[in-house]
């Protein structure tokens, strides 16, 4: 899953290490974070987005796998 | 707080069970060499714990290594990876062990090997079952 936290970590001028601290993860989570490596639980995911004053949404850009899309009919 | 009292009385009775276990071996009360080893693996594993609890106490900053590294999710979803792993492995090379000792003829290591797959199997259901109840 993609998602904007090296954007909205850099953009307030913070170091992996700093914002691990301010979610209480390692800094090497965060790096997997960044990278798309890990995709977190939805308690760390809230608490990212809450730490950025966002939504979910905002931060985590979720793509549909095709397997997953369901079509309508007309 | 990952060490805590209880941790550290822990590591103390290691300790002490392996000093225990090695000052009877060299006594020749327990007549054996393995006793020796193990109560020096177990002393040592206990002096390190010690050693790391008491320092947990002291520096804040290996506390906070410490705690972060214990609540980490990623960590914890990759000790839970690794066992999964280590699972599987052990019943492939399991496997691959009882049709080699199967052709090289020996039956009785043949037949731990097979037991030890059909325990672990059963563990595995187990604990499926438990899990699929709890989840």
């Amino acid at each position: 899953m993609k998602n904007r936290i090296e954007e909205l970590r850099n953009r307030k001028g913070l170091r992996q290490e700093e914002l691990g601290r301010e979610l209480g993860v390692s800094r090497q989570t965060i790096s997997s974070l960044e990278n798309g490596r890990y995709n977190p639980s939805i308690l760390l995911a809230h608490r990212v987005a809450v730490f950025f004053g966002m939504t979910i949404e905002e931060v985590f850009i979720f793509e549909e796998e095709p397997s997953c899309i369901t079509t309508t009919k007309n | 707080m990952y060490y805590n009292n209880k941790k550290l009385i822990l590591s103390i009775f290691w300790l002490v069970l392996g000093i225990a276990l090695m000052a009877l071996s060299i006594a020749e009360v327990l007549d054996s060499a393995m006793y020796s080893g193990m109560g020096g693996a177990l002393a040592a594993v206990g002096f390190l714990q010690i050693i790391r609890n008491l320092k947990y106490r002291s520096d804040s900053s290996y506390r906070e290594k410490i705690d972060t590294e214990a609540g980490d999710e990623r960590n914890r979803f990759l000790r839970m990876k690794s066992w999964a792993w280590a699972g599987y492995i052990v019943i492939l090379v399991e496997g691959i062990g009882v049709v080699a000792a199967m052709i090289a003829g020996q039956h009785t290591i043949q037949k731990v090997l097979s037991y030890s797959v059909c325990l672990i199997l059963i563990v595995y259901w187990c604990s499926y079952l438990v899990l699929k109840r709890k989840y």
